[in-house]
């Protein structure tokens, strides 16, 4: 089922929580909403499943505006970020409190929760009670119980915040594999970048209530369109150039920073300044050039830090700030220490020009 | 959601009637008539000249804050080395001390006079055993009786309190103490003895207010010795027709003091106490076999004593009596039948007054820990501390409110058994609401949030998922409430009335008139009923009494 929200806003008191948010999610999505806490994407989560009321908005499931249906008539199932589990009953009748609310059939219910306890392989644990289980058992349960009455939508919270970091991992997966086999429309809570980008395939990144961006895992991290998402997804240098030209034809941009040329690619600069951000890993160590050569740069390595398959050096950048770069598959000689200069390349067609 | 939100405002102004009705009314009810002239009406300050003019009532004053202070001191001087020992120290037989310990806090106290009348009264045993030899026992009336049976049945809120207190303590604050260089005794009263100050000061004031409010053991062993809660209902009963102006003075005293202790701990302590959670206990040490007897001695010998009385009571109540001569060694069931037979009206009102109570409270409660926790808004504060205020109010003065409020005038209801009940109810609401709504914090609101997300409407939800979870609390609280409500003397005897005695009443007129056979036989029905129900509350959810009080 696609879901739509048009302006949506959620005031508590004086705070906005979440403000003026418009997205559409696609019908089969696996959609994340992503942003650090208190950014209002637990609170957009739960105004979809209406334990909050939108001060203004509106809210579409389908064509169907659903502002004023009452929560327990909206068919989503929900995952609640400490599972949410009846401490009084059974694996199975938790699991099966949905369907009994639903009056579905005795016989069905067991038939259907066989089927939902082999998906998410808690096979002879029906008899259990929930604080018997394991934390990935639980969330297995939260989750089991949640699709057995087979939702429109799929609703989690941050459901994978309570486990070790390793069940984490696994459980992401599986969650990202049961998704595809159901086709469910699936909207998803977490700060964890890493996370959303393994699940998702749609990504809203959210900042103070507001809406920075939306779109694929890969269109945001190669192409952010703010500094928010830029930093938020991954980590970023972000540089401010002085703008000396611009060249219509091949896209490029001739900046200066720090008596060096740099040339970058992208649209024409409305400002004498352009923002840009660039990966750590995109920027290449080079040796000392002979004479000036475009994009080659150097720095003061701050710090060092040796990572097995990679270096991170923190390096003094071309404006006081301090640049991370990244080397992978570093050569054990060549590894700088503290104070030494590093000398590095900006590559031209990579760094991408944002907004301020 | 607009149609919910409507539901529990009406029950929240329901709440809020109630209150009213059943407490803040009756209050200001007799605060206004503590300043009326009930010959002519007119606005006097008569009633406090009078109380601060004659020497008399500013003795009562003075014996209440005499004999709390003395009792005070006493429970600490036993609690604090008894919760002491009992955490730190090997004690054999510390469950069954422990268990046994707290058991006082919940036996009726006016029982316990009884039993010390028995025993050391004129003509009790010891009078009758020691007399032809000449020997004089020291007497028992008057504020040493009252002290004795005060300490002996209040030193366990010390206990509970400061061994709680003891026992969150962290293994490794005392560690890091004696790491920083301190020996054991610098560390006791650096590190130790300041942590739990607050529990002790705590418990100081639960006894002191337990002591200033309570009416049946200076009413029955005090004689002369006049306490204000005694006087209070003295001249609210009185055969002259009462001075209910006289009387509502000496209550607003006496609920000046209540509240006043109220407040102090809910501003005052509340906020010097540490919160700490204890990961690895301090180690029980075991002594050497002299110390741990003494240890043992002191433990075993103290709860010998509080108890002893209660065992008193109910061998007297099959022992053969004729007045008040008992003639121990003869045993006869005559005051079991006497009380079925002749007069079983009493049984009947207690259990039938104390059920009723409960019942209602367990709703009330409910509802109002719904309202506490999970719908706090603009009047939640208000509601915190109404909530709380019965327990500020001594029973004789809320009964004197409650008799002299409802006694004419629109609404009817001294001398039914109604007014009981509305008593009862109100005054154990505190405890059935702090049980239930501490379980409902501990519930997180996403299991509701689960059960609607599935497609259960929220009452529904709440009466599918929330009512079962906390469902052994609630039970657990209704028992305390309901043996609580059973031993109560102190507004009962001011608004029962003929038919509605209940078996307190009856144990409190049968000891004035000197037939203490009929009376340990009422007596020992409400021991039972009160120990019976907690050995099974303890033995089907294994909980400790201590932890529903």
């Amino acid at each position: 089922m696609r879901v739509q929200l048009t302006g949506i806003t959620k005031r508590f008191g004086r705070l906005r929580a979440v403000d003026d948010v418009s997205l559409t999610i696609e019908e089969g999505d696996f959609f994340t909403l992503l942003g650090p806490s208190g950014c209002g994407k637990t609170t957009l989560l739960r105004t979809i499943a209406g334990f909050y009321t939108p001060d203004e908005g509106e809210i579409r499931f389908g064509e169907r505006v659903i502002n004023h249906i009452p929560a327990h008539r909206r068919e989503t199932g929900m995952v609640f970020q400490n599972y949410a589990l009846f401490p009084h009953l059974s694996v199975f009748d938790n699991i099966a409190y949905g369907l009994r609310a639903r009056k579905v059939a005795r016989r069905e219910i067991a038939s259907r929760i066989g089927e939902i306890i082999r998906s998410v392989q808690l096979e002879g644990l029906e008899d259990r009670s929930p604080n018997q289980l394991s934390g990935g058992q639980q969330q297995r349960v939260a989750l089991a119980r949640a699709l057995v009455i087979c939702p429109q939508i799929l609703l989690m919270d941050e459901p994978l915040s309570n486990l070790d970091a390793k069940l984490r991992v696994s459980m992401r997966e599986e969650i990202r594999r049961i998704q595809k086999e159901l086709g469910i429309t699936t909207i998803y809570v977490t700060h964890d970048q890493e996370e959303a980008m393994a699940v998702s395939d749609r990504i809203a990144i959210l900042n103070r209530g507001r809406l920075e961006q939306v779109g694929t895992p890969t269109e945001i991290y190669f192409r952010p369109e703010n500094r928010f998402a830029a930093e938020f997804m991954g980590s970023s240098n972000i540089l401010e150039l002085d703008v000396l030209d611009y060249d219509e034809g091949a896209s490029r941009i001739t900046t200066e920073a720090a008596g060096q040329t740099v040339l970058i690619r992208g649209d024409k600069p409305l400002g004498k300044m352009v923002t840009v951000s660039i990966r750590p890993e995109w920027i290449r160590v080079v040796g000392k050039p002979q004479s000036g050569k475009t994009n080659i740069l150097s720095g003061k390595v701050v710090s060092s830090t040796f990572l097995g398959s990679m270096v991170r050096y923190r390096v003094c950048g071309p404006q006081e700030q301090t640049l991370v770069i990244e080397v992978h598959d570093p050569d054990e000689k060549g590894i700088l220490g503290n104070g030494e200069i590093l000398w590095y390349q900006l590559p031209a067609d990579r760094p991408v020009v944002i907004q301020g | 959601m607009l149609r919910h939100f409507k539901a529990w405002n009406i029950i929240l102004i329901l709440i809020f009637a109630v209150f009213f009705f059943a407490l803040v009314y009756p209050i200001l009810f007799i605060f206004k008539a503590s300043f009326v002239n009930p010959e002519t009406g007119a606005f006097s300050l008569k009633s406090y000249a009078t109380f601060f003019h004659y020497p008399f009532y500013m003795r009562c004053l003075r014996n209440s804050l005499f004999v709390s202070t003395l009792s005070t001191f006493f429970a600490l001087a036993i609690g604090i080395p008894f919760a002491f020992f009992l955490s730190r120290y090997h004690v054999p037989g510390k469950n069954l001390i422990k268990t046994l310990g707290t058991l006082p806090l919940i036996l009726p106290t006016f029982i316990g006079a009884e039993a010390w009348l028995i025993l050391l009264g004129r003509n009790g045993v010891f009078a009758k055993l020691l007399q032809p030899l000449g020997v004089e026992i020291p007497s028992i009336y008057g504020w040493k009786g009252i002290v004795l049976v005060f300490t002996l049945q209040f030193f366990p809120f010390v206990f509970l309190m400061v061994s709680s207190a003891i026992n969150a303590i962290d293994r490794s604050l005392e560690e890091a103490a004696t790491n920083l260089g301190s020996g054991r005794l610098r560390v006791f009263f650096t590190v130790t003895l300041p942590v739990i100050t607050p529990a002790i000061l705590s418990g100081a004031l639960v006894v002191f207010y337990l002591c200033i409010e309570n009416f049946g053991v200076p009413v029955l062993i005090g004689e002369d010795f006049r306490v204000l809660s005694v006087q209070a209902y003295n001249e609210f009963i009185s055969e002259m027709g009462g001075n209910p102006s006289m009387a509502g003075a000496l209550s607003m005293i006496l609920l000046a003091i209540t509240l006043a202790l109220t407040v102090f701990q809910k501003f005052w302590i509340e906020r010097k106490s540490y919160a700490m959670t204890s990961l690895n206990p301090i180690e029980v040490k075991r002594l050497r076999p002299m110390p741990t007897f003494l240890i043992w001695l002191f433990c075993a010998g103290i709860v010998f004593i509080a108890l002893f009385p209660f065992a008193v009571v109910m061998v007297s109540s099959i022992t053969k009596t004729q007045g008040p001569v008992m003639y121990f060694g003869q045993f006869s069931l005559d005051n079991f039948i006497r009380a079925f037979t002749i007069a079983p009206r009493p049984i009947f009102n207690s259990f039938f007054l104390a059920t009723t109570a409960t019942l209602i409270g367990i709703l009330f409660g409910i509802l109002v820990s719904y309202l506490l926790v999970r719908r706090r808004g603009a009047v939640s504060y208000l509601l915190d501390i109404l909530v709380m205020l019965p327990l500020a109010v001594a029973g004789t003065v809320q009964g004197i409110a409650l008799a002299a409020t409802y006694n004419k005038g629109f609404i009817v209801l001294t001398g039914t058994w109604m007014i009981l009940v509305l008593a009862y109810f109100i005054r154990k609401a505190p405890y059935s609401i702090k049980t239930t709504a501490s379980l409902l914090q501990q519930i997180d609101t996403s299991i509701e949030e689960a059960s609607i997300n599935l497609g259960v409407p929220p009452v529904k939800s709440f009466l599918k998922v929330i009512i079962p979870i906390m469902l052994p609390g609630i039970l657990a609280g209704a028992i305390i409430m309901w043996v609580t409500t059973l031993a109560e003397l102190s507004s009962t005897i001011v608004l029962y009335y003929g038919p509605w005695a209940t078996m307190t009443v009856e144990v409190f007129q049968r000891i004035g008139s000197g037939d203490f056979g009929p009376a340990s036989a009422y007596a020992t029905i409400l021991i039972l009923s009160v120990l019976i129900p907690l050995f099974i509350l303890n033995r089907v959810s294994g909980k400790d009494l201590a932890s529903s009080l």
